[in-house]
């Protein structure tokens, strides 16, 4: 069982100029599970997957990857393997296509352009064809939004941190980004969100309160 | 064909021409005069004594004295363009003097070698000036091309760590980053080879007119200096960049926060002339 561990968080804190965001954190992440972390704005949320990422460093407490403590030559390896959307959608800019070519240049992206599951998505997605010529500053924040997902999705990675990844879309999109990752059973995600489309039978939940500590 | 002399009266009507600034300054109440005498005293005194420096090691005109001298330059522009951007010495020095010693001496070096074609490269009418406008050209690329790249991280951080959670190397993440602080480096190099002789004469061309020069031979050194100040100004900037960024970010990727002075940061860079 515990070769199946992906991700644990165990009494991780976080002191942002001596204001304390978050404390105690504790979580463990199988293989294949999908969390929805919830809790109010500035409860630390985001925090937890940068730390992850090795963008903010915890101060107190230690955060396990694949049952290896996260430093600093591990963050590299979580990288190439974790496909994270961020909350914020400012990825870039100039033409999409000249973006996707960018990141698909990076050394573990070479080779993972699928161009079939990329035009399969947009259509699920309900991205016009002509998206790709198009300025990424120039799109919707629902454009944009989709755009992130899509290139979480093709990179074919298969731990996803999700934060507000679905934010800006309608309910409709919203439903079938969400359902999208909630069918394929191998998938682990880690999903922070408002939206309710996440809350389905197979997701659990884990409640972020005030201080940042998790109910148990 | 001898440069005339500016005797001591000469020079006395040239600063007399100061009294029309002075007197426009007093009438429309434009509080200059004290600005203007402090800059001209300033001006004065410091290439008087450049001058006196010169000559004497002009005279000696040794080679290693020359590249010694070169190379004081180096370490000021060095120092001045970390100042202008408002970032801390401690770990941009170092990788900076080494960016600005190579790409400048090189560039330098080639030039006397084989453009002039000197018998003696380290000779101290050629390495010291020349030497001066290829460095404060390049100097001037880097405080735009330097600032602008520190600033963009600041400023886009998102991007950048999006880029890095990828799995692009800190090189690839930041790749978007050089290209455009390089481009914003260059455009003032490239605008002025452009426009070269078209506005006004540059002053190379116009110190070897006055000098008794042809004006083909005058533009064949004007040409060929340009050429040397665009090659030294992007070797400089990227080094400078790909250098600094070996000591500026930690071992996860990140920028080091503390290399930003803390102090409210002036656009003033962004009109620094030369």
């Amino acid at each position: 069982m515990m070769q199946d561990e992906i991700i644990r968080y165990e009494g991780v804190g976080m002191v942002y100029d001596s204001k304390k965001v978050l404390s105690g954190f504790n979580l463990r992440i199988k293989q294949g599970q999908k969390i929805l972390l919830k809790g109010k704005s500035g409860t630390g949320k985001s925090t937890l997957f940068k730390m992850l990422l090795g963008f903010e460093k915890p101060t107190e407490g230690t955060l396990y990857y694949r049952n290896q403590p996260v430093d600093s030559s591990r963050v590299w390896e979580i990288r190439k393997e974790v496909a994270y959307v961020s909350q914020e959608t400012d990825l870039g800019e100039g033409p999409v296509k000249v973006l996707l070519e960018e990141i698909f240049s990076y050394h573990p992206n070479r080779d993972k352009m699928d161009s079939e599951k990329l035009h399969a998505l947009m259509q699920d997605f309900e991205l016009e064809e002509d998206t790709l010529d198009k300025n990424y500053e120039d799109l919707s924040g629902g454009e944009k939004q989709r755009i992130g997902i899509l290139i979480a999705l093709v990179l074919g990675r298969e731990i996803f941190l999700l934060d507000e990844a679905t934010s800006a879309l309608d309910s409709e999109l919203k439903k079938k980004v969400a359902d999208y990752f909630l069918e394929q059973e191998e998938l682990t995600l880690f999903i922070i969100s408002h939206d309710r489309e996440w809350e389905k039978e197979r997701v659990k939940v884990v409640e972020l309160n005030k201080t940042g500590r998790n109910k148990k | 064909m001898e440069i005339p002399d500016i005797s001591i009266l000469s020079m006395i009507f040239c600063f007399l021409l100061l009294v029309i600034p002075l007197v426009i300054s007093y009438a429309i109440k434009l509080h200059i005069i004290h600005v203007t005498a402090g800059s001209v005293t300033r001006m004065t005194t410091q290439l008087f004594l450049v001058g006196i420096f010169l000559t004497f090691i002009f005279d000696l005109n040794n080679g290693l004295l020359n590249l010694t001298w070169v190379l004081m330059m180096v370490f000021t522009a060095t120092y001045t363009t970390i100042r202008n951007v408002g970032l801390k010495m401690e770990k941009l020095f170092f990788p900076m003097l080494l960016s600005f010693a190579v790409a400048n001496l090189s560039v330098v070096l080639y030039f006397n070698e084989f453009v002039l074609d000197l018998e003696k490269i380290l000779e101290a009418r050629y390495l010291i000036p020349i030497g001066g406008m290829i460095l404060g050209n390049s100097l001037r690329g880097n405080v735009v091309g330097i600032g602008e790249f520190y600033e963009d991280i600041r400023r886009n951080e998102n991007r950048y760590l999006y880029n890095l959670s990828l799995g692009a190397k800190k090189y690839e993440a930041l790749l978007p980053y050089i290209r455009k602080c390089l481009r914003s480096a260059l455009r003032p190099t490239l605008a002025n080879i452009a426009t070269a002789g078209l506005v006004f004469l540059p002053g190379l061309m116009t110190g070897q007119i006055l000098g008794g020069a042809s004006p083909i031979l005058s533009i064949k050194y004007q040409i060929s200096i340009m050429i040397a100040i665009y090659v030294s100004t992007v070797m400089s900037t990227t080094f400078c960049i790909l250098s600094t960024t070996q000591t500026t970010f930690d071992e996860y990727g990140l920028i080091k926060k503390e290399i930003y002075k803390e102090k409210k940061r002036k656009k003033e860079y962004r009109h620094h002339s030369h």
